[in-house]
């Protein structure tokens, strides 16, 4: 599937511009093959859902994208910004770019306000106050204002991933990337992450979400990407993936998880 | 039809956890006479400690000849330094009590205000006597020795200065965090200039037990940071530092302290340009331990780097800090933390091994332990049994109170995570 497909399916008014391209990525890991020619484009403002069976490259693609992998060939340009060895346009690109990961990777010798705001007085150069400030206000967003003077081990599983959300957050980035952020949860604390992570959608951040949660795909998703062996196998609106999937792989994927 | 035990009703659970204290005659009869073999083996201890408590007490208080360490007490406890310069001492005391005093008030203040919003647990209660007991028998027995009315005042006035400053540090808000630790190594650089600075002391001329300090203290002080360094350069992505530290942590690693010792007592001159003066035999030993500790730190500090996973750094990176941010924000604290009983651990071997630069000609604590056995007056009288006994409880207050120390930080660190 060419690029200029994939552009065309984002749907959502003012997303035409596109802020994230992939060109024939490849990533190896010693022998195995991770990602064999991904190409994939995001515009601003659109959220895209990556699904696929274990092992077959959707984490690795978009820890690629802020550079927690290094890819082996290919481009990726994200905001205007060709990820290369360049040191400083990596830091430049992780400024731009959150990331929730699936084990929350709070810091736990840090209470969560200081997890949030510990970046933004860092790498921004805020004031203690500022950035205290903004934290306060994105927990109150994500509905633990009252968790603030914790420390991460004092928190539940669903409390603590909403905190790593306002931790990347904190740091106003353009996109934000979640890594599977529901699959180490309890049931009854995906519903409140999803919630948040909806919001965050509504809000018009630009997301790439690595998820298996297909009702929230479905509810949220401009985009679906299907991906199977380290390549995108289909793509296209949430309508069209799920009553319509052309490739057999993905109408097999469908029917073991639906 | 006979009822089986599971169809029998099932006792109604009562409100809350099952009651597991026991009387202290339950207790006794639980833990101690439970079995034949129990009350066998209770029996057989009691009578061993007994017979131990025994004899050690007949010599702390009967047969032991203390004299010896009523008479040598100052040579105990500084050996050469010039008597009319012991005021220096004094001052050193009362300015680490001042300001460990306002670090320990800010300390109590911030954990109290911990307690208060609920992200620490109380402290245990009794827990000051366990800390501070040693420490106070300690100085009950010096100042036993002592037998003057000068020195129990001069004691009775840093204890006050200790509260006084204590009162205060819990008084003024600290508005930094680590404000309390900063006063308190200033204080100890502070009391440090006192006895050397201002037409002071050299510590080529101290001894006994403050020489031991010395040393333990200046070698914890100066081998943590190379260690730590040491550390982070092992795992550095600069294949030239990583050699260099591979091969001095193995090397020294490799080497008995005794050997380090011997080498720079002898051979530092060696090293050293042409025409630089040769360091004094202090200054040799404190070099040498340096060396020997700061490799073992270094691994112990690899270890807690270990074992930080590797999610900390890829969010910390994810929040676009810098490789060196990481490490100094999110990587060491938790390694540090990690690591902290076999640091101490370490610490505490420092401070126990200082006794063997008596090997190389020092008079430390125990150098002077065995040589005041030589004076005439206590010559062949086979006292050496009366100066190790004390040599050895002012060895083990210390050890003991850094483990206790060390116990607090852990807990005190460790609250709030799984």
């Amino acid at each position: 599937m060419s690029t200029e497909q994939l552009r065309s399916a984002a749907t959502k008014p003012g997303t035409g511009e596109p802020i994230i391209v992939c060109e024939g990525v490849e990533k190896w890991f010693d022998s195995f093959q991770a990602l064999s020619g991904v190409d994939l484009v995001v515009g601003r403002q659109e959220v895209v859902v990556v699904c696929g069976p274990s092992g077959s490259g959707k984490s690795t693609l978009i820890r690629c994208i802020n550079r927690l992998e290094k890819h082996d060939r290919g481009r990726i340009v994200v905001d205007g910004i060709e990820l290369s060895d360049d040191v400083r346009k990596i830091q430049e690109i992780r400024r731009e770019v959150g990331m929730v990961f699936q084990q929350f990777n709070l810091f736990p010798h840090l209470t969560v306000l200081d997890n949030i705001s510990l970046a933004p007085r860092q790498v921004r150069h805020w004031s203690k106050a500022k950035a205290r400030q903004k934290a306060t206000e994105l927990l109150e967003r994500v509905r633990i204002p009252e968790q603030a003077h914790k420390y991460p081990g004092q928190l539940s599983g669903g409390q603590q991933q909403r905190a790593a959300i306002a931790r990347a957050l904190a740091m106003e980035p353009k996109i934000m990337l979640f890594d599977e952020p529901t699959s180490a949860l309890d049931p009854e604390m995906i519903k409140e992450v999803l919630e948040a992570m909806e919001e965050l959608a509504e809000s018009g951040m630009t997301m790439i979400v690595v998820t298996h949660e297909m009702g929230f795909a479905r509810a949220v998703a401009d985009r679906m990407v299907f991906m199977a062996d380290g390549e995108i196998v289909e793509a296209g609106t949430p309508g069209h993936f799920f009553e319509d999937p052309q490739e057999e792989r993905t109408k097999q994927f469908l029917s073991q998880i639906l | 039809m006979t009822t089986s035990p599971l169809q029998e009703p099932i006792p109604v659970p009562e409100e809350g956890p099952p009651i597991t204290q026991l009387g202290p005659r339950e207790w006794v009869r639980q833990n101690l006479f439970r079995t034949w073999f129990d009350t066998a083996l209770t029996v057989l201890f009691s009578l061993i400690l007994a017979w131990v408590l025994y004899r050690a007490g007949r010599f702390v208080f009967v047969t032991g000849r203390w004299e010896i360490i009523d008479r040598n007490l100052t040579n105990l406890l500084v050996f050469r330094f010039p008597r009319d310069e012991l005021w220096r001492v004094w001052t050193a005391l009362f300015i680490l009590a001042g300001t460990f005093g306002v670090a320990a008030g800010s300390a109590a203040r911030a954990r109290d205000r911990a307690v208060a919003e609920g992200r620490v647990a109380p402290a245990q209660s009794g827990l000051a006597l366990r800390r501070f007991g040693p420490f106070l028998l300690l100085v009950a027995v010096l100042l036993y020795f002592a037998g003057s009315l000068s020195a129990f005042l001069l004691t009775t006035a840093v204890a006050a200065v200790a509260l006084a400053a204590r009162f205060a540090g819990y008084r003024v808000p600290p508005n930094r965090a680590g404000w309390g630790l900063a006063v308190g190594v200033l204080g100890l650089v502070a009391a440090f200039a006192a006895i050397l600075g201002f037409g002071g002391v050299g510590w080529d001329r101290w001894g006994g037990l403050l020489l031991t300090v010395f040393l333990a203290v200046g070698g914890i002080a100066i081998s943590f940071p190379i260690g730590v360094l040491l550390a982070l350069g092992r795992r550095s992505t600069f294949p030239a530092v990583r050699v260099v530290c591979v091969g001095y942590i193995e090397l020294i690693r490799g080497v008995p302290l005794i050997t380090v010792l011997f080498m720079g007592a002898f051979m530092l001159g060696f090293f050293l340009p042409p025409g630089t003066e040769t360091p004094s035999l202090e200054t040799r030993a404190l070099v040498a331990l340096v060396v020997f500790t700061s490799a073992y730190v270094a691994e112990i500090v690899r270890g807690g780097l270990q074992s930080v996973p590797r999610g900390q750094i890829e969010a910390a990176y994810a929040v676009g800090l810098s490789p060196v941010r990481t490490t100094a924000l999110i990587v060491l604290p938790q390694a540090l933390r990690a690591v902290i009983p076999a640091m101490v651990g370490q610490f505490i071997t420092l401070f126990k091994d200082t006794s063997l630069v008596a090997i190389i000609g020092l008079t430390e604590l125990l150098g002077v332990s065995s040589i005041v056995t030589s004076q005439p007056d206590f010559l062949g009288q086979g006292l050496i049994f009366e100066t190790l006994v004390f040599a050895a409880f002012v060895y083990w207050v210390g050890s003991y109170s850094m483990s206790r120390e060390s116990q607090r930080l852990e807990r005190r660190l460790g609250v709030g995570q799984r």
